[in-house]
């Protein structure tokens, strides 16, 4: 498995995934188990010439709580998308910052902190939180054709009611938001989580959700359209006038 | 409606939406939906759900989480 250890060393620089397929559960969670031990493999590559593990542990836990404990709030709400209660949120950031302060002697200053944070917290949710029998009908969703999953697309509506669309959403309450995006396939959910809430280009999600950036792509854009249909359907209940979304399968 | 620009903008508005089309397609697509009503309305959807999703998302973690935490690394050092 040289090929996911160099992979998780090279983290924070700029390999191009693109190159290997689909991470496939059993990878993504070998690759998790993997990580302290890869990171450690790449510590004496340090690219800014300061290492860490050179730092008193008294400094480096000062470091950790500076630099890596202010993600707390954004890891909890990402953890609340992944595992969909507080509990297992709460103990999932736990899990994660106990594991990430474990590497953090080997982490590169400089390097991109969060996109390093989320990639454990994402590590860790697949490999204890998310059962296994999952991931084949995770593929079988990647693998849908766009009509099958129904679709926003409105180039048949109006340009008004797509004007009153954009303002339904916005007057939407936070909870029908949640909710919806609960509903939606947990791959579709994290892509569009990591590019709209958090705000990390394709490529960083790439890198965290181990996949090529055409699957990110792929995985925001449906779900988006999801998210919208959903939403659409909350505006009507709420008696927003919206104009109606192509459902599934038509 | 090839010629108009509304194939292009259609195609790459979630990329235009999520900054990540090249400087030259950023620049076409935003000067399509200055002149294309149709398509600016589409744009204002996308980047309303964008919004939209990032401010109910925004969670705190409890204080219990946060001194849990701190336990935690103390027990690890």
């Amino acid at each position: 498995m040289n090929r996911e250890d160099e992979e998780t060393v090279d983290l924070d620089g700029d390999r191009e995934l693109d190159s290997h397929d689909d991470a496939s559960g059993q990878d993504a969670a070998v690759d998790a188990e993997r990580d302290d031990d890869a990171d450690l493999a790449g510590a004496d590559e340090d690219l800014n010439g300061r290492l860490r593990s050179a730092l008193p542990p008294e400094e480096l836990r000062r470091l950790f709580e500076e630099q890596a404990l202010p993600y707390m709030d954004q890891l909890y709400a990402a953890a609340l998308r992944m595992t969909r209660n507080a509990a297992d949120a709460g103990d999932l950031v736990q899990e994660t910052f106990v594991k990430a302060f474990s590497a953090f002697a080997q982490f590169r200053q400089g390097t991109n902190l969060k996109a390093w944070l989320y990639r454990i917290l994402t590590n860790t949710f697949i490999n204890s939180y998310r059962k296994s029998q999952r991931q084949p009908y995770q593929n079988a969703i990647d693998e849908l054709e766009d009509w099958q999953l129904g679709s926003a697309e409105s180039l048949t509506q109006g340009r008004t009611t797509r004007s009153a669309e954009a303002e339904a959403i916005d007057h939407l309450p936070d909870s029908d938001v949640k909710e919806a995006l609960q509903s939606i396939p947990e791959d579709f959910r994290m892509a569009v989580y990591l590019a709209d809430v958090e705000g990390f280009a394709y490529q960083e999600i790439a890198d965290i959700m181990k996949t090529p950036v055409g699957t990110v792509m792929s995985r925001l854009h449906r779900g988006r359209r999801l998210l919208r249909e959903r939403l659409a359907d909350y505006a009507r209940d709420r008696g927003y006038v919206v104009a109606d979304t192509p459902r599934r399968g038509r | 409606m090839t010629d108009c620009g509304c194939d292009k903008a259609k195609a790459e508005l979630e990329e235009f939406l999520h900054r990540e089309l090249s400087d030259d397609d950023f620049r076409d697509v935003s000067e399509h939906l200055e002149s294309c009503v149709d398509c600016e309305t589409e744009a204002t959807v996308g980047l309303t759900l964008m919004q939209k999703v990032r401010s109910a998302c925004q969670e705190k973690a409890p204080e219990e989480l946060r001194e849990a935490i701190l336990a935690r690394l103390s027990a690890h050092a």
